[in-house]
C-alpha cells in the first residue's frame, strides 16, 4: 500500500507518522504556499496541486505517484462525494466510506430519513417541532446557512438569509427546520465498521464547549451523560452505521437536551475527526490503545476488524483543546503571521498533534487551526490539571493564538462543573466570564529579560550595568508599552521582587512577588513578545518620534495662500483625530484639513469660497482632555 | 585616631545620596507636579538603558552658599546616549531655579572643558533662571564666567564637537543663548521658555502685557521664530529627540587609545580598604594599590631599582595600555629624573598616563638644594606640564606642594582628577605652616596663632573643601578607581593625541 494524503497541517502529519510507523510510504500534495510545510517535510514524497480542493489534481498526483490509496483527513475534499466517486473511478481506495455512502449521509435530510428508519431518535422537524426553532441548511456544516428562530414572525427573513449562505457556501439552498435546543450538549459516537459487516463503537465524545458551532474543546468520555443514555447513543450508532452499510471511521452526532436528557441524532462525520485524540487516549482494546488511523487503512485494505465490541473499554479521561491562529479576547479575530518561537508542551499523559514549528509562517488561506493539546489523566479532574499545565506550557510567539483563552476556559469552574453547553460562549461575554490573563507579570518578564539583554553590552568601562559614583547601580530603563524600571541589583522591577530562577532558550522561570511563574519571551528591537499562560502579550514602546508633535495645538492654519473649498463642520461639533475639517486650495493643490485630534470645534475661520491668507487661522480644536 | 578607610567611604556615600536629592522636597514635588521629570531622572532618561554615568563633582557647592544649592544646582558627567560618549550638563531646577551661583559657572564650563579635551557631544538640558543675581559681580562679568559658557559653545561648535540643547524648563535672559547657540535644539511645548527679557521685564520696559507662552514658549519657537528646531509633547519627548538627535551624529572613525581584551585584577579592588592606612601619613607600599586598580594585576615596572620613592611602569586599565606614575615617599631628585623619563617614554609611545598622587612633597634640605633637586623637579614639571597623551590623576593620600605640580595637579590639565576621601590637598601641611607662619612672626611657641592656622590647613585640606570648588572632578569610592579611570580613558580616546613636544629641560 501506498498512501496519498489529501490534506495538511497537523492531520496530514499525524496520518503520516502512522504510516512511517507500519512502513507504508506515503505521499503528500501541498500548493505553493505550502511548499515546505511540515506536512511535506513528514511524508516520504510530494507533489503539488494548485489547490487542496482540486479533485482532478490530487487524483493526478496519486496516480502519478502510483498510490494505491488515498487518507482525505477531515475537511477539504474528505466529505465530498464527488471525490469518493472520482477515486472510485480511478480504482483508488479512499480511506473512508463508499461514494455513495458518503452522498446519502453528506444531506442532512437524507440521513435523517435513513435515522429514522435506523430507529435512532431525531429532532422533532417541520410542523411538529415548536419554537425556537433552527433553520439551517440541508447541505450545511460549520454553522453556514443556520438560523435560530424564536417566532413566527422571523421566520421568513430568517429563512432568506439561510438560503442566502447556503447557497454561496455550498451551492445548495434546500433548507431545514428542526426543534432548536436551548441549552444542549454535543454528544458524539466513534464508530468503525469493516468491509466484512462488523461494526463497533468506541464509545463516545462530548463537545459542547463551542464557539459559533466550532468545537473548542473536547473529552471523552461525556462527563455528564447516563448509562442510559451512553447506552443509546452508541447502540444508535452502531445501529446507523450497519443500517447503511457504512465502512472506516465515522462519527455520529447527537444533541442531548439539558434540560430534558433526550438526545437527538444530528449527523454523521463520514471521516476522521479532530478530536479523534481523545478517542484514543482512553479507549483500550484488551487492554492495549488504539491508533484509529491505523485502523482505517486495514480496513481499508479489506481487512476485517481486529476485535469485537466487547473487546473495548474505557480507562481514563481525555481532553483535547484545538490551538486556532486567532485572537480571542479581540473578537475572535483571524491571525496571519510568522510564528517566530513555538514551544508545545511535553510530558506524562501529554499528547500534541501539530503542524507548526518556529518561524513558520501562517497565511489566512487555510484552517486556522494549528494543533492540538490533548491531556490524558486516571479522572476528569486530573485530565483538566494536565492540560491546564499542557497549555501553560504552550507557547507561540510573533502570532497570536487562542491558547492563553484554552487555558483560562479549561481551568474555568464552568468547565469545571461541565456546565458548559454548546451555546455557552456565544452567550457569555468573553474577557469577563473568561478573563483574559493581566499583562503584569508578562510584562514584568519582559522588562527584565530586556535589562538583561541590555546588560549583555559588557566588557567595556561604558558596560550597561548602570553604574553610578558612590551608590547603587541605576535601575534600567526599558520601554514597553509603558516604562518599566528594571533594578536588577535589588531584584525588583517597578519596585515588585522579582527573582530569576532561570532564563535560558526564550524560558524565564522568575518568582515575582513572592509567586512562581514563567514566560516565553522573544526581545526584538522595538517588541517584545511574551507568551504567559499560553497568552501572548505583545509590548510596543510608543514611537515617540513618529509621534511628535504633528498634531499641533489645535489650530489650524492656512499652510498657504489660496481659496477655501469646502468646510465641513460647525462650531461645537465633535470631531474624532483624523476627521477632515475642511478643504483648501492653493497653487493648484488642494489640501485636506484634518482634526489632529479627537475633541470639539471652537472656532470656524473659514468658509467655503472664501480667499484666506498664509496663516489665516481657519479651524480651531479644543482636545477632549489635557493631552 | 583617623577614621577607617572605610567608615570614610560611607560618609562619601551619604554625603553623594544626599546631594542626589537634589532640592528640597517641596521643590521637588512642585517640580514632579508640573509632570517633569527629576533632574537625574531627565539624566537617566537621556541615557542609552543601563548606561553607566560618569557624574563629575556631584558634591560641588558642598558646604558653600549655605548649603543650599546641592550638586551646584547642575548635574554633569559622560555617559552614553545612542551608543556615543557624550557630556551631558542638566541644570535642576528645585535648586535655587536652576539658576547660576559661581560654582555652577564653574562645573558648567569644566563639564565643556571635559567635551572640548575629549571631544564629547555636549547634551545639555536646560532648565534655568539664568544668572544668580545677588551674586551677579561673581558670575558675570570675569573671563570665566557665564558669557563662557557661549564663548565654548561657539568653539566647541567650530571644531565639529555637537552642541544639542533640550529646553525643559525657563531659559531666561543670558541662559537663552544656550539653546540659541547650539547647533540643534528641542523645545517641551507649555514647559520650556527662551526668552531675553521674561513678561515682568517686558511690562516694566514697554508695557507690553504677554503670557511666557506666547512670549517665549515651544510653540511660538517652533513655529514663528526659529529658535528651535524640534517641538516635544514632554519631557521624554524631548529627551527621544535627542537620542535621535545624537544619532544622526557621525562616530569617529578611529579611538586614539588602543583596547586589548579586559582582564579583572587578580587582586579585589574592594581590598583595597584592607591596604591603604586611612592616615597619609602611615606609609605603605603603593603598589598594593595598583595590583588592585590593573588588568590582571600585572605590572611592567619601570626603573623599580632606582629612585625607590617614585613607582612607574606600564599596565593595562579595562584593556587599554597606561603608564603609571605613582608616589611611594617623598620625592628626590632622582625620583623627579625618573619621572620625568618615563613620562616621556608614555608620550612618545602614545600610552596615556596614570598619576596615583600621595605626595607630601620634594625633599628640602641643604644637601639637595645644592644637589638642584629644583632643576630635576623643573624637568619633571616641564614633562609632566608639556605631556599630550590623556593624563589621569587620582590623590590617593597627600597632595602638598610642589608635589601636586610634579604629580599632575589640577593645573597641569588631567583630563580628569578624582580624589579619595581620606584625600588631604594644601600648600603644606598644617603643622608646617602654623610653624612657618609663627616663625615668621617671630613668636615660634605661640599657640594662639598656630591653632587657627593648624585649623583652616585641616578644613581647607579636606577632599570635600576641595570638590565643593571644582578643584577636582568628585570624591570617589577607592574601590571605583579602577572602573572610573577606564570610564575617563574610553572618553578619552575619542580625542586624537598630537605629536609630542616640550619646552626646555632644565639640564
Amino acid at each position: 500500500m501506498r498512501v496519498l494524503i489529501a490534506n495538511r497541517g497537523e492531520i496530514a502529519v499525524r496520518i503520516a507518522r502512522t504510516c512511517r510507523r507500519l512502513g507504508v510510504p506515503t505521499v503528500a500534495i501541498f500548493t505553493d504556499t505550502d511548499a515546505d510545510a511540515p506536512h511535506v517535510r513528514a511524508c516520504d514524497e510530494a507533489g503539488r496541486v494548485s489547490s487542496y480542493l482540486d479533485i482532478d489534481e490530487v487524483v493526478q498526483q496519486a496516480r502519478r505517484f502510483g498510490c494505491s490509496a488515498v487518507h482525505p483527513g477531515y475537511g477539504f475534499l474528505s466529505e465530498r462525494a464527488p471525490f469518493a466517486a472520482a477515486l472510485e473511478a480511478a480504482g483508488l481506495k479512499l480511506v473512508g466510506p463508499s461514494a455513495a455512502v458518503m452522498e446519502q449521509m453528506g444531506r442532512k435530510d437524507a440521513a435523517r430519513e435513513i435515522a429514522v428508519a435506523a430507529g435512532v431518535p431525531v429532532v422533532p422537524t417541520g410542523d411538529d417541532a415548536p419554537f425556537p426553532v433552527l433553520v439551517k441548511a440541508a447541505a450545511g456544516g460549520g454553522g453556514k446557512g443556520m438560523r435560530v428562530v424564536r417566532s413566527a414572525d422571523e421566520m421568513d427573513e430568517a429563512v432568506a438569509a439561510a438560503r442566502r449562505e447556503a447557497l454561496s457556501a455550498f451551492g445548495d439552498d434546500t433548507m431545514l427546520v428542526e426543534k432548536y435546543v436551548e441549552r444542549g450538549r454535543h454528544i458524539e459516537v466513534q464508530v468503525l465498521a469493516d468491509a466484512h459487516g462488523n461494526v463497533v463503537h468506541l464509545f463516545e465524545r462530548d463537545c459542547s464547549t463551542q464557539r459559533r458551532h466550532q468545537k473548542v474543546l473536547e473529552e471523552a468520555p461525556a462527563p455528564t451523560i447516563t448509562a442510559e443514555v451512553r447506552e443509546l447513543v452508541t447502540s444508535s450508532a452502531v445501529a446507523l452505521a450497519a443500517h447503511v452499510g457504512y465502512e472506516n471511521a465515522g462519527t455520529v452526532e447527537f444533541l442531548l437536551d439539558s434540560d430534558t436528557g433526550e438526545a437527538y441524532f444530528l449527523e454523521m462525520n463520514t471521516r476522521l475527526q479532530v478530536e479523534h485524540p481523545v478517542t484514543e487516549a482512553v479507549v483500550l482494546v484488551d487492554g492495549e490503545s488504539l491508533d484509529l488511523v491505523e485502523l482505517q487503512l486495514r480496513v481499508a485494505a479489506g481487512e476485517p476488524l481486529p476485535f469485537g465490541q466487547s473487546d473495548v473499554t474505557v480507562s481514563g479521561h481525555a481532553i483535547e483543546a484545538r490551538v486556532y491562529a486567532e485572537d480571542s479576547f479581540g473578537g475572535f479575530l483571524p491571525q496571519a503571521g510568522t510564528a517566530s518561537i513555538v514551544r508545545w508542551p511535553s510530558g506524562p499523559g501529554v499528547r500534541v498533534d501539530h503542524a507548526l514549528e518556529s518561524g513558520q509562517v501562517v497565511s489566512t488561506s487555510y484552517d486556522p487551526m494549528l494543533g492540538k493539546v490533548i491531556a490524558h489523566g486516571p479522572d476528569r479532574e486530573s485530565a483538566r490539571d494536565a492540560l491546564v499545565a499542557a497549555l501553560e506550557e504552550t507557547a507561540v510567539l510573533g502570532l497570536t493564538t487562542n491558547t492563553g483563552f484554552l487555558r483560562t476556559l479549561v481551568e474555568s469552574e464552568a468547565f469545571r462543573d461541565a456546565s458548559i453547553d454548546t451555546a455557552w460562549l456565544d452567550r457569555v461575554d468573553i474577557g469577563t466570564d473568561v478573563p483574559a490573563p493581566r499583562a503584569d507579570v508578562p510584562r514584568a518578564m519582559a522588562a527584565w529579560v530586556s535589562a538583561m539583554i541590555t546588560a549583555f553590552d559588557a566588557g567595556h568601562p561604558f558596560q550597561a550595568d548602570g553604574f553610578r559614583l558612590g551608590g547603587p547601580p541605576a535601575p534600567t530603563l526599558v520601554e514597553l508599552d509603558r516604562d518599566v524600571s528594571v533594578d536588577r541589583h535589588a531584584g525588583t522591577v517597578d519596585g515588585v521582587p522579582f527573582v530569576v530562577l532561570s532564563a535560558a532558550d526564550h524560558v524565564v522561570d522568575a518568582v515575582v512577588d513572592g509567586q512562581r511563574e514563567r514566560a516565553v519571551v522573544n526581545v526584538q528591537p522595538d517588541v517584545v513578545d511574551v507568551s504567559y499562560r499560553g497568552q501572548r502579550f505583545v509590548l510596543t514602546p510608543p514611537d515617540r518620534l513618529a509621534d511628535a508633535v504633528a498634531a499641533g495645538d489645535g489650530v489650524l492654519v492656512a499652510p498657504m495662500p489660496g481659496t477655501v473649498l469646502d468646510v465641513r463642520v460647525a462650531e461645537g461639533q465633535q470631531v474624532a483625530e483624523g476627521d477632515v475639517l475642511g478643504m483648501m486650495e492653493a497653487m493648484k493643490m488642494e489640501l485636506t484639513l484634518k482634526a489632529p485630534f479627537a475633541g470639539t470645534v471652537t472656532a470656524v475661520g473659514a468658509a467655503a469660497g472664501q480667499q484666506v491668507a498664509l496663516g489665516a487661522r481657519l479651524f480651531v480644536v479644543e482636545p477632549e482632555e489635557a493631552p | 585616631m583617623p577614621a577607617d578607610l572605610k567608615d570614610l567611604v560611607a560618609d562619601l556615600r551619604e554625603r553623594l545620596a544626599a546631594a542626589r536629592l537634589g532640592g528640597s522636597e517641596a521643590a521637588r514635588t512642585k517640580h514632579t507636579d508640573r509632570g517633569k521629570l527629576l533632574v537625574r531622572d531627565r539624566v537617566d532618561a537621556l541615557l542609552d538603558p543601563g548606561s553607566p554615568f560618569l557624574e563629575l563633582s556631584p558634591l560641588a557647592a558642598t558646604g558653600m552658599y549655605g548649603d543650599a544649592v546641592p550638586s551646584a544646582g547642575v548635574v554633569t558627567g559622560i555617559g552614553r546616549v545612542s551608543g556615543r560618549e557624550c557630556v551631558i550638563v542638566a541644570n535642576d531646577a528645585t535648586v535655587k531655579g536652576g539658576t547660576y551661583y559661581p560654582m555652577t559657572v564653574k562645573k558648567h564650563l569644566r563639564a565643556q572643558t571635559v567635551a572640548s579635551d575629549n571631544h564629547l557631544p555636549c547634551l545639555y538640558l536646560v532648565d534655568s533662571g539664568g544668572a544668580f543675581l545677588p551674586m551677579q559681580d561673581e558670575v558675570f562679568p570675569d573671563r570665566e564666567h557665564f558669557g563662557r559658557i557661549f564663548f565654548n559653545q561657539a568653539n566647541l561648535s567650530a571644531r565639529g564637537i555637537p552642541q544639542v540643547a533640550s529646553v525643559m524648563g525657563s531659559c531666561t535672559a543670558g541662559g537663552a543663548y544656550v539653546p540659541a547657540m547650539s547647533d540643534e535644539t528641542v523645545i517641551v511645548r507649555n514647559q520650556g521658555t527662551i526668552f531675553l527679557g521674561g513678561p515682568p521685564l517686558v511690562k516694566a520696559a514697554t508695557g507690553e502685557v504677554v503670557s511666557a507662552e506666547d512670549l517665549g514658549g515651544g510653540d511660538v519657537h517652533a513655529r514663528t521664530s526659529g529658535v528651535v528646531d524640534h517641538l516635544a509633547d514632554d519631557d521624554r519627548h524631548a529627551l527621544a529627540i535627542v537620542r535621535s538627535i545624537v544619532d544622526t551624529f557621525e562616530r569617529p572613525v578611529t579611538r586614539s587609545i588602543a583596547v586589548h581584551d579586559v582582564e579583572e585584577p587578580a587582586e579585589d579592588p574592594a581590598t583595597l580598604y584592607d591596604v591603604v592606612p586611612a592616615d597619609t601619613r602611615t606609609p605603605y607600599d603603593v603598589r598594593e594599590v595598583i595590583r588592585r586598580i590593573v588588568d590582571g594585576s600585572r605590572f611592567h615596572e619601570f626603573k623599580k631599582l632606582y629612585a625607590e620613592t617614585l613607582v612607574t611602569g606600564f599596565a593595562r586599565i579595562w584593556g587599554m595600555p597606561v603608564g603609571i606614575v605613582a608616589n611611594n615617599g617623598i620625592l628626590f631628585g632622582e625620583s623627579a629624573l625618573k619621572g620625568a623619563h618615563f613620562i616621556e617614554l608614555c608620550n612618545q609611545r602614545g600610552i596615556p598616563l596614570v598619576f596615583l598622587q600621595n605626595i607630601t612633597g620634594f625633599m628640602v634640605g641643604r644637601e639637595y638644594e645644592n644637589k638642584g633637586i629644583a632643576r630635576d623637579g623643573a624637568k619633571l614639571v616641564t614633562a609632566v606640564a608639556c605631556s599630550v597623551v590623556p593624563k589621569f590623576t587620582v590623590v590617593i593620600g597627600g597632595s602638598f606642594g610642589a608635589g601636586n605640580y610634579g604629580m599632575c595637579g589640577r593645573a597641569y590639565d588631567p583630563r580628569f582628577l578624582w580624589m579619595w576621601p581620606n584625600a588631604r590637598i594644601s600648600v603644606m601641611g598644617g603643622e608646617q605652616a602654623a610653624s612657618v607662619l609663627a616663625t615668621v612672626a617671630g613668636r615660634p611657641d605661640d599657640e594662639d596663632l598656630k591653632a587657627p592656622i593648624r585649623e583652616q590647613y585641616e578644613t581647607q585640606g579636606s577632599p570635600y573643601y576641595s570638590t565643593a570648588r571644582l578643584w577636582d572632578d568628585g570624591v570617589i569610592d577607592p574601590a571605583d578607581t579602577r572602573r572610573v579611570l577606564g570610564m575617563g580613558l574610553a572618553a578619552a580616546a575619542n580625542a586624537p593625541i598630537p605629536e609630542p613636544s616640550y619646552g626646555i629641560f632644565r639640564m
